[in-house]
């Protein structure tokens, strides 16, 4: 039937894929510097260096481990070195790679790097890119290790499936309803900041979920709040300039800071965007459909207020050289208020932040509470460096901090400076200490998923194939009755 | 590997200079066990004990370091607890009543942080003044080790070396120098005013940024007793990434005898655990590193057929020419208030006071405007006067910031008379206590009477202090050094120039016990340097044996 044969040929377009545009073959050498310039800006501002540049290596060389639950995903070299980079890539080539996820020999990548989103790419930003990574990037002549995800992802083929299913690469069309910083931003945000690639759940297949856009999802050991425009569960209180200023600094006064992979966008990407798109940014965020999560009566940026127990610990307790089990109190004293002040109450300059009217305490989700003391904040902008060390022990690690003493520590914060009714438990800390959460469960979804798409694949090409064959052939018989 | 027995290094200590050592060993590729004679307790349980206690004990150091029985140090509490374990005699044995703990980590738990290096001159007072004992190296040989110190424990200071003591450096400071409070930016006007320049420390505290992975500085001027967010360098900040490289480290293990071997080679050291349970631990390498009081009780303690004056000490000179700088204070009643207590303990001195040709004749000294809050003074003073309610509340805010303090602190000669020797008296191990003897000398006290005292007062003078009382008992600074001088020749020296005793080839005694000369400032990073040559110096002996 026609249905079956349309979906062939969508199939088999998927299959083939599609050019957009008239992309140019080669480089164009004559690229001036202000789109190579343009380029290196757009590179900021999709954090290509986030995945691409390991720590104190060289930059766009790749080989940066990137801990997926399914497995562990090695980015690439994306220096136009020819033998391991992408100094062979035609702009054709390049543009298929950033907006469809395909290699230039054919083969698929995984969504860790976020084609879904900068699918939006234009034309134009693809160009200045390609010649920015082309002409502004020194070439690394060494390959980055290989990356072994588990059957059946291993095969990358199976993302044809996926992408067939989940990947949009309609280019964003204006919307004339709205501003021009709004367009802009828009652009920005589902696109090369690729916002929702963190902060929009995902469905058993890790694919995002449409209907929950921005509504907060964890990302490994941290949770990536919900920001939508919902002033219980989002950021709707905020005021656009604050939103302008965290993306700036990481820092929203009395409300909240970016650690973990926030920070690092802030650090390597979003402080160096200049103030007419944070501003553009700022003004599309704050109009996303507002998702609300019914546990949530009051936001989390308003709980809590300055206390302090020093009455019940000075004056009874004494020296002590014992390792007796501590109290939640003595822990917060001794570990914390030697920077977040005695009354939780931070630093008149806010360079330590209070507790209460904090998010990490107020959200009923106290995951980047755990996170937070464990793996602590470093996060350097033009402001200086914000730096809490960690406790969760290690090397360089201030303290170590059993499972045990976080539980303690943190349902004493949540307690005194945070939202009412959360606890948490040592298994969610000793989650968090982890990495997150484990993926055995996902894996078997997901081999579950792809099985059953294989599988449906498989019957509607039979099916399509067998129908097309009965039409070729004469009926050898008439029915008759 | 290390086990509980044996490794390539040995290293008795954990403080900064058996840390420095281990790690430059592990970095090396050498294995290494560290046995140290007290607990490992964690940071915040020192802070909680230092903050739980009473005014009255605010000003004894040691106190958030309770001892444990197996490992005594001096308690400050009160006259009678610190004649419990050192023994002191001769006319200024108050003044080597020195502090440090038997901890994990060391004295650098508690010390003020600060990396003053010794001038050229400082290491030749014997050819430029006729005077103590030359270095048998200079200035240039050390440099490169003071470097490597300073980046290894984070140093912070000033990059104008018109503000740099000495300015002879290869290398910028790792970061840039703390901002002074209030009341040590009216020292340097005051100081300034009569010729004299109050520099910023150098001082292993993070300024600014996170150096290796500590937070910078935040001004809860709790340096002494404990940094309690570990921005100033301490040796227990050291210990985890020493496991992490794969050192093993024992803790409650009291060192008391180092046995020698073939060759007068050291075979073994055997060490009691708090059960009284002795233990044998064999290596390559062995590396004191105990402070220059403990190292040289070992010393003495493992006196043998071979070694009947002790170990390393066919010198005569293990335990003598015990020096450190004898403290006099100038404590100030001013009209107006000066505030200490914003930032570390001690953000700065006046170094050039150290230096001079009145060598020959008297020490130098340095004077340090002392930025402890003066909040624990104010109140056992405002309580001792019997005050209550507001009138005990307003008496304290005045005392806390119309009070401040001058420390004066003296080079001192090594004199063999200073010395250490062991005790008839025992502790709980049943291991004898150390016994010093301390005069500071004339060259000392000449200084405080003709020099050092004068200054103090035209400094109280001109900061407009309404009274002024000067000390007249000399007191410790708790920088050890001299019990195992260093020196070329083997008759008159302990250790060689790398710290290698020169009795026993495979025996290392880095620390102040091997400084030749005390200088004014702070022994440590002199100390630390020491360590660094004497690891370099393992590392060539290992590789050529």
């Amino acid at each position: 039937m026609p249905k079956f044969d349309r979906l062939a040929c969508c199939l088999i377009l998927a299959l083939i894929g599609e050019t957009r545009g008239a992309l140019a073959q080669t480089i164009d050498r004559t690229a001036g510097s202000e789109m190579i310039a343009r380029g290196a800006y757009l590179a900021k501002a999709a954090d290509c260096g986030a995945c691409h540049t390991v720590q104190g290596g060289q930059p766009f060389a790749g080989g940066l481990a990137i801990g997926s639950p399914v497995g562990t995903i090695y980015s690439t070299n994306i220096t136009p070195s020819v033998a391991y980079g992408i100094g062979g890539y035609s702009e054709q080539q390049f543009a298929r790679a950033l907006r469809r996820g395909i290699r230039a020999d054919g083969a698929n990548l995984y969504p860790a790097m976020p084609y879904t989103s900068y699918a939006i790419f234009t034309d134009s930003d693809v160009q200045a890119l390609y010649s920015y990574f082309k002409l502004g990037v020194a070439a690394v002549d060494r390959p980055g290790p290989h990356t072994n995800l588990p059957f059946p992802m291993n095969i990358r083929a199976s993302m044809m499936g996926w992408n067939f299913l989940f990947l949009n690469d309609k280019p964003l069309q204006t919307n004339p309803r709205q501003s021009e910083s709004w367009n802009r931003g828009r652009y920005l945000v589902q696109g090369a900041a690729h916002c929702s690639v963190c902060h929009t759940p995902r469905g058993f297949l890790m694919q995002e979920d449409g209907g929950k856009g921005l509504a907060g999802a964890q990302v490994g050991p941290w949770y990536a709040p919900n920001i939508t425009s919902d002033v219980a569960s989002g950021i709707g209180s905020w005021s656009h300039e604050e939103l302008v200023l965290f993306l700036r600094t990481g820092d929203a006064r009395g409300k909240a800071q970016a650690a973990g992979s926030m920070g690092e966008a802030v650090e390597h990407s979003f402080q160096y965007l200049s103030d007419a798109d944070l501003d553009a940014m700022a003004t599309y965020v704050m109009t996303v459909a507002p998702i609300h999560d019914p546990a949530d009566r009051t936001s989390r940026f308003a709980f809590g207020k300055a206390s302090s127990d020093l009455g019940l610990l000075r004056g009874t307790n004494g020296v002590r050289s014992d390792d007796g089990a501590p109290t939640g109190a003595e822990l917060f004293q001794a570990n914390c208020a030697s920077c977040h002040a005695a009354f939780a109450q931070g630093s008149k300059d806010g360079y330590y932040p209070s507790l209460f009217s904090n998010s990490a305490l107020g959200s009923n989700n106290p995951n980047n509470l755990i996170a937070t003391i464990l793996n602590g904040v470093d996060r350097t902008t033009a402001k200086g460096q914000a730096y809490m060390p960690g406790f969760a022990g290690g090397p360089t690690g201030l303290a170590a901090l059993t499972d045990q003493d976080i539980v303690l520590l943190s349902n004493y914060l949540l307690d005194r400076y945070g939202r009412p009714g959360i606890t948490v438990t040592a298994e969610q800390v000793a989650e968090v200490r982890r990495g997150g959460p484990s993926s055995s469960l996902l894996i078997i979804l997901a081999r579950a998923g792809i099985a059953a798409s294989t599988v449906a694949l498989i019957l509607i090409v039979t099916v399509v194939v067998v129908r097309t064959r009965r039409r070729r052939e004469p009926p050898a018989y008439a029915a008759s009755t | 590997m290390a086990n509980a027995d044996s490794a390539d290094v040995i290293v008795v200590g954990t403080g900064v200079i058996g840390c420095l050592v281990a790690e430059q060993m592990l970095d090396a590729g050498l294995s290494v066990l560290m046995l140290e004679a007290g607990p490992r307790v964690d940071r915040w349980r020192i802070v909680e004990n230092y903050r739980n206690l009473p005014p009255s004990l605010r000003l004894s150091f040691d106190a958030p370091y309770p001892p444990k029985p197996w490992a005594p140090h001096m308690e400050s509490y009160s006259d009678a607890a610190a004649a419990e374990y050192l023994q002191l005699e001769g006319p200024n044995a108050r003044a080597y009543r020195q502090g440090y703990v038997r901890y994990a980590g060391g004295a650098t738990w508690h010390w003020a942080g600060i990396c003053w290096r010794l001038t050229p001159d400082d290491m030749r007072l014997k050819s430029l003044y006729g005077v103590g004992r030359d270095w048998d190296f200079g200035y240039d040989t050390l440099e490169p080790y003071y470097t490597r110190a300073e980046y290894a424990m984070g140093v912070c200071g000033p990059s104008d070396s018109a503000l740099q003591w000495p300015p002879i450096r290869s290398k910028p400071y790792p970061m840039g120098p703390l901002p002074f409070g209030p009341g040590e930016q009216r020292f340097t006007d005051a100081a300034a005013r009569i010729g004299l320049k109050n520099l910023p420390s150098a001082q292993a505290r993070n300024s600014g940024i996170a150096y290796d992975g500590r937070p910078p500085c935040c001004g809860n001027n709790n340096c002494i007793p404990v940094c309690p967010i570990a921005a100033k360098y301490d040796a227990a900040a050291a210990l985890p990434k020493i496991e992490a490289k794969g050192g093993r480290i024992l803790v409650n293990a009291v060192v008391y005898r180092v046995e020698t071997g073939q060759k007068n080679a050291i075979a073994a050291v055997h060490y009691f655990d708090p059960d009284k349970l002795t233990h044998r631990v064999t290596g390559k390498i062995f590396v004191l590193a105990c402070n220059g009081i403990e190292t040289p009780k070992i010393l003495l303690l493992s006196k043998d057929e071979r070694n009947p004056n002790g170990l390393a000490n066919s010198s005569d000179q293990v335990g003598r020419n015990m020096m450190d700088q004898p403290k006099l204070v100038a404590e100030l009643t001013l009209a107006e208030p000066m505030w200490t207590g914003v930032g570390p303990v001690q953000g700065s001195s006046i170094m050039q006071t150290s230096q001079g040709e009145f060598r020959s004749r008297h020490g130098g000294a340095l004077f340090r405007f002392n930025n402890m809050a003066r909040s624990r003074v104010g109140a056992i003073a405002a309580v001792r006067k019997g005050l209550v309610g507001k009138a005990l509340d307003t008496e304290i805010r005045r005392l806390s910031a119309c009070t401040a303090e001058i420390a004066i602190e003296h080079e001192l000669l090594p004199d063999p008379n200073n010395r250490l020797t062991l005790s008839d008296k025992k502790d709980w191990l049943g291991i004898n206590k150390p016994n010093i003897h301390y005069d500071v000398g004339d060259y000392v006290r000449r200084c405080a009477s003709e020099y050092s005292v004068p200054i103090a007062k035209s400094l109280a003078a001109e900061l407009g202090a309404t009274d002024v009382q000067v000390s007249t008992e000399f007191t410790n600074s708790d920088h050890i050094m001299g019990g195992m001088i260093m020196g070329a020749d083997s008759t008159r020296s302990v250790v060689d120039l790398d710290c290698r005793a020169h009795d026993h080839s495979n025996l290392f005694l880095p620390g102040g016990g091997a400084m030749t000369s005390s200088g004014c400032g702070n022994s440590t990073l002199t100390m630390a340097a020491l360590a660094l040559k004497a690891a370099d110096a393992v590392m060539d002996q290992v590789k050529h044996s």
